[in-house]
């Protein structure tokens, strides 16, 4: 079975638009929380937000927004896109580039696509709001490849001319990390030689704003307290958007292209709690079950995990849940190991976006040789207990990183990186 | 044969019979609409909005196209003829051209169907199809796409002396396509081991798709069609070949009647391979004749009908191309 590496990175998130400043944002647990303007209202609960900077998407209009210079879009590729669309495009190029990838590379049957985002309520409303008024010949042409859930790989794969594989996936909070799960089958399977993984999301009011329906935004109007995943005073998530790029190559690739990867992915898991349409299973049953498949897939016994970058979101009841799951996984391992963290205390949730921003975070560590530690965290939730959860980040090298992902439904997913 | 083609409903409605009052809001929904476009173009756009004068359409439409153009590519729009092609020249896909058709929609206050838009190959097209449409006039009939089968059907010239494999005619022009395959037989000799293709040939190609345009795109008076027997080459200036054309190449020619005055018709004409000009011919003049039409034979127009239409036969009095579309 062929071997998968991850060989590019690129990042458009709340902790930095490129590698270089989100490892630095991860080590030293700086923040991307703000008081987001369009938030700034009575009626609006919610205060904070982990924003996208040097990115304006405002607009419903493509030709309004502003974005760095350095990245080149024709209005021919930028009309067709949602602001993750933009947001990935972006990122996609930084991990091109990151990984020295040729246009031959890139567009061949061998190398396919699979994406996640949760698509464009911001623009589907827009262009929904335009059919009522003005009827549907004065639509956009382009306005349902812009908006429906699908958006991002539609015009990742034509912007980028890929031939290979090419889906979208939509698990909720899960889908990015399903779409890591089955490009790396494709490659260990030989359907594929290299794939582009992309997650992405708005972060805009039409993106976030509805979580807090469910209750499940942090309703804290300080930055530096809103996401504390774990603590006692947690209050519910911060939301985010941004994209994250990681392309994954065979071994024969690899070697072919002489390149030096930032990590193997050895294998992944996945399981359902079958319980409750958004509410986690109280054990964590689905989680553990994932952790316990992808372990096995990957041929690693749970004292071998030096770090498991957790799904952990900052509400009350999915922490508690995925940290009884890692209990039972880890019940019979070496004390104070794995040592466990969850990157939304700086980034708040990316929901599709976060299952390959958070794999990106954990291989990004394993070839910097550090573990991010938890940011925020101030007192322990008695129910989190028996955790490894250092406050600040280790200075140290790990060996095996795992990675959980946990969408509505009950769907969890488990991804297991290994240094290179 | 009827010179415009039959309409879907709606069209050639004349608009606007009488301009409605352009209130201030309205200025300032259509300066929105036209932000991206040039500060002229808003300016036409408001003129012809309190005036209805179609002389401003133009300079909107242009406008608008070019609102829609990749920068690069705008200088050909500075002084583009009405042969500038939208997808090959201006690289305008059909979901531009979607763009493009409702922000004209927005701004001349019109409605314009799918259908009216498959036929718009040039900027010169689309002018003169809004310019009908504000006017009230019937559309011009809409380019035809003739393969070979039909070319043989139709044209007094035969192979081995055919030299088209693909023609489109419309009223104001016509193109064509010739591969060299290498088989022609003048090839062996023309020139030894050094197959070209002689420069009299390729202006008989040229000739060949005039001949076509004459029997398919011209305009005829009426119950007359233009005799295939009756035409004959007369005279050419201003021939100059650019490059030359061997085996494997691709000939796309394209002709235009300049005059049009029985029983003479004069075109300029022009080949390219690529974007490389091969042969212009400033002027070549033909004769013709017309003849009556039900003496004449007419595959011409059946050609175009699918073979079995809906109640089998079609009325021996149907227009043709209403025949071809209610097929």
């Amino acid at each position: 079975m062929a071997r998968v590496f991850i060989t590019g990175l690129g990042f458009v998130t709340s902790i930095g638009n490129d590698a270089t400043t989100v490892s630095r944002h991860l080590r030293e647990l700086r923040h991307g929380f703000e008081l987001f303007p369009p938030f700034q209202k009575p009626d609006i609960p919610c205060k904070v937000v982990g924003t996208i900077k040097d990115f304006s998407t405002d607009s419903p209009d493509p030709e309004d927004w502003t974005f760095p210079s350095r990245y080149k879009i024709k209005r021919e590729l930028l009309r067709s896109m949602a602001p993750n669309g933009l947001f990935a495009h972006c990122a996609a190029l930084q991990a091109i580039e990151d990984a020295q990838l040729k246009e031959a590379d890139i567009s061949n049957p061998e190398t396919g696509l699979y994406a996640a985002s949760g698509g464009s309520p911001f623009l589907l409303h827009h262009h929904h709001q335009r059919l009522q008024k003005l009827g549907v010949m004065r639509c956009s042409p382009l306005g349902i490849v812009a908006s429906i859930v699908g958006t991002l790989n539609f015009n990742l794969v034509a912007a980028f001319k890929i031939l290979g594989a090419s889906c979208g996936f939509s698990s909720a909070c899960a889908s990015s990390a399903h779409a890591l799960g089955y490009a790396f089958d494709d490659i260990v399977l030989g359907r594929q030689q290299r794939m582009f993984v992309i997650g992405a999301e708005d972060g805009n009011v039409d993106a976030i704003l509805p979580f807090a329906g469910m209750r499940t935004l942090s309703l804290q109007t300080d930055p530096n307290l809103a996401s504390r995943p774990f603590d006692t005073a947690r209050d519910g998530f911060v939301g985010t958007g941004g994209a994250t790029v990681l392309i994954m190559e065979s071994e024969a690739e690899v070697a072919r292209r002489g390149v030096k990867p930032y990590a193997e992915m050895l294998g992944w898991g996945q399981a359902s709690d079958g319980y409750n349409v958004a509410i986690s299973h109280p054990e964590g049953s689905g989680s553990a079950a994932a952790m316990v498949h992808a372990l096995r897939a990957s041929g690693v016994r749970p004292e071998e995990v030096d770090y498991v970058n957790a799904h952990a979101t900052s509400t009350l009841i999915g922490d508690v849940s995925e940290a009884r799951a890692l209990r039972s996984v880890f019940r019979d391992s070496v004390p104070d190991r794995p040592v466990v963290s969850s990157t939304k205390a700086l980034t708040g949730h990316g929901l599709s976006l976060a299952g390959a921003m958070e794999s990106a975070f954990s291989v990004l560590a394993l070839r910097e040789g550090f573990i991010p530690g938890n940011a925020h965290l101030v007192n322990v939730d008695p129910e989190c207990q028996g955790l490894n959860l250092p406050r600040t980040t280790q200075e140290r090298q790990a060996g095996i990183v795992l990675k959980n992902s946990s969408g509505f439904g009950g769907a969890n997913v488990a991804l297991v990186f290994k240094r290179a | 044969m009827p010179e415009a083609a039959s309409h879907s409903p709606g069209t050639g409605k004349p608009f606007p019979s009488t301009p409605k009052a352009f209130a201030p809001e309205d200025e300032a929904a259509l300066r929105e609409s036209l932000k991206r476009c040039s500060p002229s173009t808003f300016e036409s756009a408001v003129q012809f909005r309190k005036t209805g004068n179609p002389e401003h359409v133009p300079a909107i439409v242009i406008g608008v196209i070019e609102r829609f153009v990749e920068p690069d590519l705008r200088v050909k729009l500075k002084d583009a003829d009405d042969d500038l092609r939208l997808i090959e020249d201006l690289g305008i896909d059909s979901l531009t051209m979607m763009e493009i058709v409702i922000l004209v929609e927005d701004v001349l206050q019109m409605s314009i169907n799918n259908d009216e838009l498959r036929n718009l190959r040039t900027v010169g097209d689309v002018k003169t199809f809004i310019d009908c449409k504000i006017r009230g006039l019937p559309l011009p009939r809409p380019t035809k796409f003739i393969p070979i089968e039909h070319i043989g059907a139709v044209m007094p010239v035969q192979p081995p002396f055919l030299f088209l494999n693909e023609a489109s005619v419309s009223s104001t022009a016509a193109n064509g396509k010739y591969r060299i395959s290498g088989q022609e037989f003048f090839l062996q000799g023309h020139f030894k081991d050094n197959p070209v293709m002689p420069a009299s040939i390729m202006l008989e190609a040229l000739g060949q798709l005039a001949v076509l345009y004459l029997l398919e795109g011209a305009p005829t008076e009426p119950g007359k069609v233009v005799s295939a027997q009756t035409i004959f080459f007369t005279g050419c200036e201003g021939v100059r070949a650019h490059r030359v054309c061997r085996p494997g190449d691709i000939l796309t020619l394209s002709i235009k009647p300049k005059r049009m005055k029985m029983p003479l018709a004069t075109f300029e004409g022009a080949i390219r391979v690529g974007q490389e000009k091969a042969v212009i011919v400033e002027e070549i003049t033909l004769t013709y004749a017309f003849v009556d039409a039900v003496n004449a034979p007419v595959p011409i127009n059946g050609a175009y009908a699918a073979p079995e239409g809906e109640n089998g036969a079609m009325p021996a009095d149907a227009p043709p191309l209403r025949a071809a579309i209610n097929a």
